[in-house]
């Protein structure tokens, strides 16, 4: 579905973002790309939507190359939920807002049919319609600029750490959500957050990223647990996996499982 | 497009300057341009503003503005000659002093417009507002102002960028529209801009306020503004650049 | 000392109230953090403690609020600003300058530290939080997460005696949050500066904060020494405040062996823990 061929892309006058990028992604995965900030995740995610174009290699999101597709029509196929919801809500009221992007990538399916899309999001985002976004929490805008792009209904929807500025409840309903559009609708997910409980409770697949170079891609649980890796990544894994590293138990990764694997090792294992 | 206004490190004689004489020389050239309808003495007044963009090792920032320039020029230049009746036709409905006066409202134009991007590109913008405070003894309260405006404009640039970025990425097709299309779309995006950098502004005013923007006096600058024999030396020539071109 | 008696808040114009009788106290070179859902007041209350509210941002008033003996209705802005250094949760708004070492020197420079101080306390703050590299940079050309290392650094500058930090880790990375916060210890530690700090990454307070208050609805619903709020988890969680794991894990363990254990807060004591029960 994505695939990235030795991409590397430099900004004119500054050394490359990224280097010789390659990796795969098939339909419905879960992916979180994982690195310190100026790691090249931002540049990664934008290459794949073609908001940046290659300086070497080759991109293409379902077989289509990104440099001969412009943005915009792209838009249908992949959603691009930013880290700051103002830079994308651009209407007076929720539905305004949910129905301007319906009409720029499927104004075709005439007034009736993008009116019933709105008001089935509505409903599922538990909104009136009525709220005025700049009134709304940033939680709440989160939301909102979520439910603008998942009415699309993309194929593949890129996260640009969504999680930012969140509290917990927030943070939940909206990974909740993506979780949803992911088991059931099998929408390819890619995401950047520094979150890395969040990180391990909802994605399968981690591509490990420092320096612009890929440094790791595989299961979530198997990389946190490469604690070199880590190191070089300068990630701090999440709690569970690295008590576990310490305590040399590997089959644990929540607390709930922990609490059991340390109660089996009681006494030496004998309890 | 997001760099124009901003400051080039270096350590250029250009850039060593007091910030007031920079000031005061790009202020002469622009009063030099309104001074004379020459067009050698333009042309001459052109090649001093290139000179000095190559003397602060800038040169590609100096041409860059200077083609930004020259594309709004062609096109006034345009416009004039067609609607100058005055002179003899040398050629359809253009005369001989439609091209002489378009021509020299254009070059006009981008002498007065380079000095003003080619001082802030070697000038720090504190540096002025402090040698504004300092040696001219302008109230700080103006001199924040300016340098407030000054930050804004990069700020506004970045934040309309990462919006169109942004609404392209949900469809609006930014990236195939040119030219006036192009900037209606722009148009609606602004409002919201415009009000959330009003309310930026008001922040920037009570962070200022909480890090003693009421205490400032002309003698807090941690920095100093001497004037060198070199500053002298640049202030002469200015003045004579006005001389020539009241003269000639 | 901070303290805090019967706050009550309502921004003008606003028609519900932001605070509602806050009663804390934070003693000299206290570590407060403060967490709580969106919307709760928590940026009200760091307002509040820098006399920003309600100097610059007016309303009804109720209630007192005294920084080191100073009335904060009383004393001017400015000159509760020389006592109290604040770190606002907008990266942006707050950066004065265009270029980093003119944004560290404008406060040093306005507050009249001697000039010959200057440099040292510059080479301090860009090191403390570790851009020594960025100093003559243009701030335009930073990413968010330098921008608000520059944020944080050209209020330590100041050696404030009171830091008040609004979400300052909002831009970075867990290693450059955790770098930050290991810097507001090192400057309680070092310094005695009180420290009081907004954010959400509760981790990251459990670590380092001695006492945590913990907001909803513009009222305090917790407040206490930290393992001491943390034993409320589950209260915690109704309010939308999460735990850390390893709290979540000394939790199962003791409702497991059915006898209370001690609440971890950090990796290191949920190791000892762990290894005292496995023994």
């Amino acid at each position: 579905m994505i695939r990235l061929e030795n991409v590397s892309f430099s900004y004119a006058n500054l050394g490359p973002t990224v280097r010789d990028l390659s990796f795969h992604i098939r339909k419905g995965e879960f992916v979180a790309i994982l690195g310190a900030n100026g790691a090249g995740k931002t540049t990664t995610m934008k290459l794949i939507d073609g908001l940046i174009r290659p300086t070497s290699g080759k991109v293409t999101v379902n077989g289509a190359d990104t440099r001969e597709t412009p943005v915009s029509q792209r838009a249908r196929q992949v959603g691009f939920l930013f880290q700051n919801p103002d830079r994308q809500i651009c209407r007076n009221t929720v539905r305004e807002e949910i129905l301007f992007g319906l009409q720029t990538v499927r104004g075709e399916e005439g007034e009736e049919a993008l009116k019933q899309r709105v008001d089935a999001v509505l409903e599922d985002f538990h909104f009136t319609g009525d709220e005025e976004p700049f009134s709304l929490s940033r939680g709440q805008r989160q939301r909102v600029a979520l439910a603008s792009i998942l009415a699309v209904e993309p194929e593949v929807l890129i996260l640009d750490e969504p999680t930012t500025g969140l509290d917990y409840l927030e943070c939940c309903h909206i990974m909740d959500r993506i979780r949803r559009m992911n088991e059931e609708k099998m929408v390819t997910i890619l995401m950047v957050c520094h979150d890395m409980e969040v990180v391990l409770d909802y994605a399968r697949r981690a591509l490990v990223m420092a320096g612009g170079e890929l440094l790791g891609d595989g299961d979530v649980r198997t990389l946190f647990r490469d604690t070199a890796l880590m190191e070089r990544a300068s990630i701090l894994p999440p709690q569970m996996i690295a008590l576990g590293t310490r305590l040399g138990i590997a089959e644990a990764d929540t607390p709930e499982t922990m609490a059991e694997a340390i109660l089996s090792r009681r006494g030496g294992g004998s309890a | 497009m997001r760099e124009i206004f901003q400051y080039v490190p270096g350590t250029s004689l250009i850039h060593r300057l007091n910030p007031m004489t920079k000031l005061l020389l790009t202020l002469l050239i622009c009063v030099a341009a309104f001074l004379t309808g020459n067009l050698f003495v333009l042309l001459g007044l052109l090649l001093v503003n290139l000179l000095i963009g190559f003397c602060a090792g800038i040169a590609r920032r100096t041409l860059g503005v200077f083609k930004g320039l020259m594309k709004i020029a062609v096109f006034l230049f345009l416009l004039q000659v067609l609607l100058t009746r005055k002179g003899t036709p040398v050629f359809w409905i253009i005369t001989d002093e439609g091209l002489y006066t378009s021509a020299a409202v254009v070059l006009r134009l981008i002498v007065v417009c380079m000095p003003l991007t080619l001082m802030l590109a070697v000038t720090r913008v504190s540096d002025l507002a402090n040698a504004m405070v300092q040696v001219a003894h302008i109230p700080y309260k103006y001199a924040f102002t300016i340098t407030t405006a000054l930050r804004f404009i990069p700020q506004f640039l970045e934040e309309m960028s990462d919006i169109m970025e942004a609404q392209t990425a949900r469809g609006v097709a930014f990236d195939k529209a040119k030219g006036l299309k192009k900037l209606g779309m722009m148009l609606p995006l602004c409002a919201p801009l415009l009000i959330s950098s009003v309310r930026n502004t008001e922040h920037t005013a009570v962070a200022a306020e909480v890090r003693g923007f009421h205490l400032r006096t002309a003698r807090s600058g941690f920095r100093h503004y001497p004037f060198h024999g070199i500053d002298v030396l640049t202030l002469l020539a200015g003045a004579a650049l006005i001389a020539l071109s009241a003269v000639i | 000392m901070i303290s805090f008696e019967s706050l009550s808040f309502t921004y003008q114009g606003g028609n519900v109230p932001a605070l509602k009788d806050i009663c804390l106290t934070v003693p000299d070179g206290g570590f407060l953090g403060v967490i709580g859902p969106a919307g709760a007041g928590k940026t009200t209350l760091a307002r509040a403690v820098s006399g920003i509210v309600p100097h610059a941002y007016r309303g009804d008033f109720y209630g007192s609020v005294k920084v080191h003996d100073m009335d904060t209705v009383d004393t001017p802005l400015t000159d509760l600003s020389r006592c109290v250094g604040m770190v606002f949760q907008d990266v942006d708004s707050q950066i004065i300058s265009t270029m980093v070492e003119d944004e560290l020197l404008y406060g040093l420079e306005n507050f009249g530290v001697p000039h010959a101080e200057i440099p040292e306390r510059l080479d301090f703050a860009l090191d403390r939080v570790g851009i020594p590299e960025l100093r003559e940079r243009a701030i335009s050309s930073l990413s968010g997460g330098q921008r608000q290392k520059v944020a944080i650094a050209s209020v330590i500058a100041l050696r404030p005696r009171v830091l008040v930090l609004d979400e300052p880790t909002g831009e970075l990375d867990p290693v450059s949050s955790r770098q930050i916060f290991s810097l507001l210890k090192s400057l309680q530690r070092d310094f005695g500066t009180t420290v009081i700090v907004v954010e959400q990454k509760i981790m990251l307070l459990c670590e380092f904060a001695d006492s945590l208050a913990v907001m909803k609805d513009g009222a305090l619903a917790y407040q206490g020494q930290t393992r001491e709020v943390l034993t409320h988890a589950e209260e915690l969680l109704d309010l939308g405040v999460n735990c850390p794991r390893v709290t979540r894990l000394s939790r199962h363990l003791s409702d497991r062996l059915g006898k209370p254990l001690p609440v971890c807060v950090n990796l290191e004591e949920a190791e000892k823990q762990a290894r005292e029960l496995m023994a």
